[in-house]
């Protein structure tokens, strides 16, 4: 259970650092803020990362990521390069209450924008400059 | 920036492709599905992967991308180095994850915007 | 949840959870040079009662609001922090069960300790009373979402039901469909065990595991089964079909390795990861395969945490 992580931006924040819209959003279905994004797309890659409450960047629209991002707990998609899911994505992000958005940015710029507001990757508390650790590297 | 740059300030290894280390790069792409770099990635793009396969080598050439940047510590497979090494394409490794290694580069100026 | 349930649950609970579960990370220190004077506004400022006062990263003391009463009433000069804060600290390791952050608050008369971590030696952060009221609430209120999505809290099912022995198991066939159905079972099976009360991380093992084969299924081995079983220590995933079968198992048991075509790398699969990450995720892992047979996968996975 953390509190106060200093680094965790808060949704609009990150939609905005992206210039991204909902595509899929409900009342709830976000947290506070998430300290942690993940870019691929490679199911396999997504699955091993299994660090749950993430902001999942993927250009990947098929079904499929929505059955990943389940498994791992990710709290939220957003497809890059303006990438739109189509009906059977959106039947199944729906049923898991799954949030999901679209920027128009490729993975790389979406990627360089949030690191450079302040998001940190792997679990770090930044709060204490000693405590800047990494966290496990895979 | 030139790659030679970007190997010290990130310190990459490099598996292939020394001598095209003064290859400069303004621009990245980040993508691990081949057919989204073909349709997207630009000349002298620095490309950030974690595919190890061969294909991703092919790509690289025929888009004429100046090096790729393999994530994860991910090391390319034989024949990957193989192929990479002949047609002197820059392969290198970094034990960081796509969002930090993009984050740096993105740091050091070079965009994801098309050219 | 009735009271008397709610009661030995927060009594379980503070138990269970450590000090670093309800700390706060982000302290607010002093140095040793800040001057008295600047103590009120600072403390207030910040709405604390206290500030560790560090230098170089060592933990030297605490000045607190008593020490600056204190100060004022004896009509001291203004000196710095050093001279009137407290060198007789008690801290706390971030790997102590809360009950002594608890016991602690009992028998001191602080409002706060500061939170050492017990690897590094260095402040982790800092623990008042209101941190472990909020701790608590949080985890009893994760208790209550369980709750609410099963109607029985199943946690301790294994050990509620009288029998010799106890095995649940969950049986799916998985047709011989399109890649869209795949991780239906995976998905299923995450929520049964979320009823059961089965911890997140393990679930996810789980999920990880029986997603991974479930796709293989789907895509190379043309469908078949997947079979959960449950009992008290660990749950035993049997994945089978009646399908080409693996020629090299050493092969393909190679992080990389892949005879994906395709089209499905385009899907984000075929990266040679899923033997990985199944085996990453449960302790054991049994492959029997014969060309031209099939395939079956005996995925082993602990129930409780290690």
């Amino acid at each position: 259970m953390t509190r106060g992580l200093k680094n965790s931006l808060p949704w609009e924040e990150i939609l905005r650092t992206l210039h991204a819209h909902t595509i899929l959003n409900d009342d709830g279905w976000l947290g506070d803020g998430i300290a942690r994004v993940y870019g691929s797309d490679l199911m396999s890659d997504i699955l091993s990362f299994s660090k749950p409450n993430s902001l999942l960047l993927t250009g990947l629209i098929n079904p499929q990521t929505i059955r990943t991002a389940e498994m791992v707990d990710i709290a939220a998609i957003c497809f890059v390069h303006g990438k739109r899911p189509h009906e059977e994505t959106l039947d199944l992000a729906r049923k898991n209450q799954l949030p999901l958005f679209c920027t128009r940015f490729s993975m790389f710029e979406a990627c360089g924008r949030l690191f450079a507001a302040g998001l940190v990757d792997e679990e770090g508390f930044p709060g204490l400059p000693e405590s800047k650790g990494r966290g496990d590297d895979r | 920036m030139k790659l030679e740059d970007i190997v010290r300030k990130l310190d990459l290894e490099v598996t292939s492709g020394e001598k095209n280390l003064d290859r400069e790069v303004t621009r990245g792409y980040a993508s691990d599905l081949m057919s989204d770099v073909i349709a997207n990635a630009e000349k002298n793009d620095i490309s950030v992967t974690l595919q190890t396969h061969l294909n991703t080598v092919a790509v690289a050439s025929m888009k004429e991308l100046a090096g790729i940047v393999l994530i994860n510590g991910r090391r390319p497979e034989q024949e990957t180095l193989k192929r990479a090494v002949q047609e002197a394409m820059p392969i290198l490794v970094s034990p960081l994850s796509a969002f930090e290694v993009v984050g740096r580069l993105y740091g050091f100026g070079i965009t994801g915007m098309k050219g | 949840m009735n009271r008397l349930k709610q009661l030995h649950k927060v009594q379980e609970l503070v138990y269970e959870l450590k000090i670093r579960d309800a700390a706060v990370r982000e302290v607010f220190t002093m140095s040793p040079d800040t001057m008295m004077t600047q103590v009120r506004q600072m403390l207030r400022g910040q709405k604390i009662t206290a500030a560790p006062v560090i230098e170089n990263g060592t933990l030297l003391g605490i000045v607190s609001v008593e020490d600056y009463i204190n100060w004022l009433q004896e009509g001291a000069d203004d000196c710095p922090v050093s001279e009137r804060m407290s060198r007789d600290l008690v801290t706390m390791y971030d790997d102590e069960p809360m009950v002594f952050a608890i016991q602690n608050f009992e028998k001191y008369r602080y409002y706060e300790f500061p939170v050492i971590n017990r690897k590094s030696g260095k402040l982790e952060g800092i623990i008042t009373k209101f941190d472990v009221l909020v701790a608590l609430l949080k985890a009893l209120d994760i208790d209550y979402y369980k709750m609410e999505i099963g109607q029985y809290d199943g946690t301790h099912f294994f050990n509620d039901v009288s029998a010799d022995q106890s095995r649940l198991e969950f049986a799916y066939s998985v047709p011989k469909a399109g890649i869209g159905a795949g991780g239906e079972v995976a998905s299923k099976l995450k929520r049964n065990l979320g009823y059961l009360g089965i911890h997140p991380n393990i679930i996810r093992r789980v999920a990880i595991a029986t997603y991974e084969a479930e796709m293989n299924l789907v895509i190379y081995g043309g469908g078949g089964t997947i079979r959960a079983n449950l009992d008290g220590s660990c749950i035993r995933i049997e994945v089978a079909d009646e399908g080409p079968g693996i020629e090299d198992i050493d092969a393909v048991l190679e992080p990389g390795y892949s005879t994906a075509p395709a089209w499905v790398r385009e899907l984000g699969f075929g990266a040679g990861m899923g033997f990985s990450n199944i085996q990453n995720s449960a302790q054991e892992l049994d492959i029997t395969s014969a060309v031209g047979k099939g395939t079956r996968l005996d995925i082993v996975i602990p129930l409780e945490e290690s």
